[in-house]
């Protein structure tokens, strides 16, 4: 205490300068209005640059959290991503840009549905689809996905069917080339599931690689135009009277999701028409 | 002393009231204030203690903030006068002992001594106010023609008082 005192004692000029410059300094920023913006100006900037020097450094520590946060949101918009997607997928079902679908798509009524098995790799493969009798599904149905042709259901129980896929040597469908009338009868060749034959076309049309495959619409099944797949090459037929062209499906049949089953409106009228007719004949 | 003290008194009174009347309406070409109320703290006893001469200070800066509507501003510049006013003065000043109770008036120390005595104090004094006064370097060329034009005024107006007081009352003082 002593040593304090005399301390102050020894420097009390010190004391008594620093005193004044204080107060007179109050009095300078308090009552100045120049030198008080431009005290607090200064003295926002320093403590501007100290906060920018401190969170430049704090900054580091957050970033543990900060990643965190990011992968939890970046894990909620790709589930997002995925929701919509599979929205946009089901949704571009109901509006196909083919315009073939469009055009004869009011004669038919369609029913979504989820596939839940497939098989391609058998000798005679199958789907199951998740709808039913009970939602409307009945046996001779078409069955198409976004890029064309896939079978026809075959066996319905009350909330499942089975579709004779494409990919069954069991079914035949009716098929032409597209913008032509002659038409032919597509099977598949039994080993490839991105290929398959279409059997029985007239010898005297020259039908060019690339070109379009629709379906007939000669049965009540499918309508006219719906894409099938598009000729990669023309070979002979087993008799000489017809060709065989070897087509490239456009469904990927290992890739199936979200199908449409297509109901014939007046399908009962023609089938009683060709019954009557067969009857009578 | 007592007659020394109603001296000083008396010349605190004609400084601040010269310096807050006339003085303070001067500015030529906008940068040189003369800032004549110095002349008090450059006039104070050579031993007058260091607390003294600050608190001294301190009140004639005050003053003249009171009267020029400044507050605070030549309280501070004067203040840091006052502390430097012992380095300046040692600058001229042979040594503390053989001037004890001297009073740097022109008469008493010499015409030349005074001249860079009084012309050192205003050059420190002008050079504190500007900086004050701006308290920021953005703009020097400005603030560097304040100090300087402020300075040779402020020393050409104290030459001319401290000769006035000279010969008027030359046996007083």
């Amino acid at each position: 205490m002593r040593n304090l005192i005399s301390f102050i004692i020894k420097h009390l000029s010190w004391f008594v300068a620093i005193f004044y410059i204080v107060i007179s300094s109050l009095l300078l920023f308090n009552s100045n209005s120049f030198q008080k913006y431009v005290f607090l100006t200064s003295a926002n900037k320093m403590s501007g640059t100290l906060y920018d020097a401190t969170s430049s450094i704090t900054s580091y520590f957050h970033l543990k959290g900060i990643n965190n946060d990011l992968q939890q949101r970046n894990a909620l918009l790709e589930n997002e991503l995925v929701a919509l997607r599979q929205q946009i997928k089901e949704l571009s079902l109901y509006c196909n840009t083919d315009s073939a679908v469009i055009d004869t798509l009011p004669h038919y009524e369609y029913f979504m549905a989820n596939v839940i098995n497939n098989s391609i790799s058998k000798p005679f493969n199958y789907i199951t689809i998740d709808k039913g009798r009970a939602d409307g599904i009945m046996p001779e149905m078409g069955v198409v996905d976004q890029n064309g042709v896939i079978g026809i259901v075959n066996v319905v129980s009350e909330h499942y069917a089975r579709v004779i896929s494409l990919l069954n040597p069991n079914f035949r469908l009716s098929c032409k080339v597209k913008n032509q009338d002659c038409f032919g009868s597509l099977i598949w060749g039994g080993a490839d599931p991105t290929e398959a034959l279409l059997e029985e076309m007239p010898r005297h049309i020259e039908f060019i690689p690339g070109d379009t495959i629709v379906t007939s619409g000669f049965s009540a099944v499918f309508p006219e135009g719906l894409i099938v797949g598009t000729i990669i090459d023309s070979e002979k037929d087993y008799n000489d009277n017809f060709l065989s062209l070897k087509i490239k499906l456009s469904s990927d049949f290992t890739q199936l999701s979200t199908v449409r089953v297509l109901k014939n409106i007046n399908k009962n009228e023609i089938d009683s028409l060709e019954v009557d007719k067969l009857t009578s004949r | 002393m007592a007659k020394t003290l109603i001296q000083y008194i008396l010349l605190y009174i004609v400084l601040v009231l010269l310096q807050a009347l006339v003085f303070n309406r001067i500015c030529i070409f906008n940068v040189a204030v003369p800032y004549i109320f110095i002349l008090f703290i450059i006039r104070l006893p050579v031993s007058l203690s260091i607390n003294a001469l600050l608190s001294v200070s301190f009140a004639i800066g005050l003053t003249v903030d009171i009267f020029s509507d400044t507050l605070g501003m030549h309280a501070l510049s004067c203040t840091l006068l006052g502390l430097l006013r012992k380095p300046i003065l040692s600058l001229y000043m042979p040594r503390e002992d053989d001037v004890e109770g001297l009073i740097p008036t022109m008469r008493n120390i010499g015409f030349p001594v005074f001249l860079k005595y009084s012309f050192s104090v205003s050059l420190v004094y002008c050079i504190i106010i500007s900086a004050v006064q701006m308290l920021t370097f953005s703009a020097s060329a400005i603030l560097l023609l304040r100090m300087v034009g402020s300075t040779i005024l402020t020393s050409l107006i104290i030459w001319g008082i401290e000769c006035l007081i000279n010969s008027g009352s030359a046996q007083r003082l």
